[in-house]
């Protein structure tokens, strides 16, 4: 690749690296494998944020993420884990509905009560 | 994606009831419209960017290929068919696509004057349950909004920090060692030596231990606030008691 293309590439780069060529075709090339490498990653990545945010918000209603999971698949809900972690941020009446239907097909873990609530200072 | 939730469960809540059978958008009246599985519509844009839509993308793709020119220039916005317009808001109908994509907080959405302030008496309590719940209330990890690279944490506020309980022989036998740096520099204290000296620093060294280390990590570590009598001066912040749901960090000593 011609000097242009590289320094084109290299905009916003620290240092030396935006400006001699020298530098900015080795961390050109580092940059486009890593973003190679991250169009893959990006994927697990969102994956799991969607996870963490359906275990947040299964937790609220006293149901861990495994077993709220597990109590979907015997449902044969095909939501995926994408459209979950939405439905738990901002339709929290239908997340509970799915929470209240994993519940009824695989009880899991019952909420303890609330008997050891801090004290107020 | 297909989904299949039974009849039971199908709120009538709006946008995001995932019904196969409401109709998706596609611009040109004269053509049928065609059925897309997700949330109701297809964005109309992407059918272009990306033809392997699915069901979607063969009728879409003909009937979009006459404004073609005219897509490019667009922004990508989301299209809402019109017997559904009833239910969107303005904003949404004009906006941005905010049903196809990972909702990520904006600026607005984490205003440290408009967090959530929590207190805990630490009298009696097992020190590493406690800075556990501590830790996951101080970065968010109870919350469904919960994004690993943005604070959206609450403050926490422990009293009577010298009065945490540990179980075992710890209280003579666990050791919090220092070094400064020079050869020969380690400081070695045990649990109550420090519980004598600085009773802040204990809950403080446990909770950071749990919370994540970095730039992120050290701005997290200081919404916690621990002081070592029953006050604290964060009266006006009206802090709401921290919910506790183990079952085991009372200490019965």
């Amino acid at each position: 690749m011609n000097k242009d293309k590289i320094f084109k590439l290299a905009k916003g780069f620290r240092g030396r690296a935006k400006n001699c060529i020298r530098i900015a075709r080795e961390r050109v090339e580092k940059a486009l494998q890593y973003s190679y490498r991250d169009r893959r990653n990006k994927k697990r990545d969102m994956r799991s944020l969607w996870i963490e945010r359906i275990n947040a918000g299964a937790r609220l209603h006293g149901v861990n993420y495994g077993n709220f999971m597990h109590g979907l698949m015997k449902e044969n809900i095909q939501l995926n884990r994408k459209v979950l972690s939405e439905l738990s941020m901002h339709e929290p009446y239908s997340f509970k509905a799915l929470v209240d239907i994993s519940s009824n097909a695989f009880p899991g873990n019952k909420r303890p009560k609330k008997d050891s609530s801090s004290i107020v200072a | 994606m297909a989904a299949t939730i039974p009849a039971s469960a199908s709120l009538s809540v709006g946008r995001s009831t995932s019904n196969p059978a409401s109709s998706s958008s596609c611009p040109c009246p004269a053509t049928a419209l065609p059925r897309t599985f997700f949330l109701g519509f297809a964005r109309f844009p992407a059918a272009v960017a990306k033809p392997s839509l699915g069901v979607a993308s063969l009728p879409s793709r003909r009937c979009l290929r006459a404004h073609s020119q005219q897509q490019e220039q667009q922004q990508r916005l989301a299209v809402v068919p019109r017997e559904q317009r009833w239910m969107f808001e303005e904003s949404e109908i004009n906006g941005p696509d905010i049903w196809n994509k990972t909702w990520y907080p904006k600026a607005a959405d984490h205003i440290s004057t408009e967090k959530t302030w929590y207190v805990v008496d630490a009298t009696d309590k097992i020190l590493g349950r406690l800075a556990s719940t501590i830790a996951i209330h101080i970065r968010g990890k109870n919350l469904a909004t919960y994004t690993p690279s943005v604070d959206m944490g609450a403050y926490v506020i422990v009293v009577n920090a010298e009065k945490v309980a540990v179980s075992g022989k710890k209280r003579t036998q666990k050791l919090y060692r220092r070094h400064s740096g020079r050869p020969g520099g380690m400081k070695v204290e045990t649990f109550d030596q420090l519980q004598q000296r600085i009773p802040e620093r204990i809950i403080e060294h446990a909770v950071r231990g749990m919370l994540p280390k970095g730039r992120l990590g050290r701005t997290l570590f200081t919404h916690l606030k621990v002081y070592k009598g029953p006050d604290h001066p964060h009266q006006a912040q009206m802090a709401i008691p921290l919910p506790i749901h183990d079952k085991r960090i009372q200490s019965s000593m």
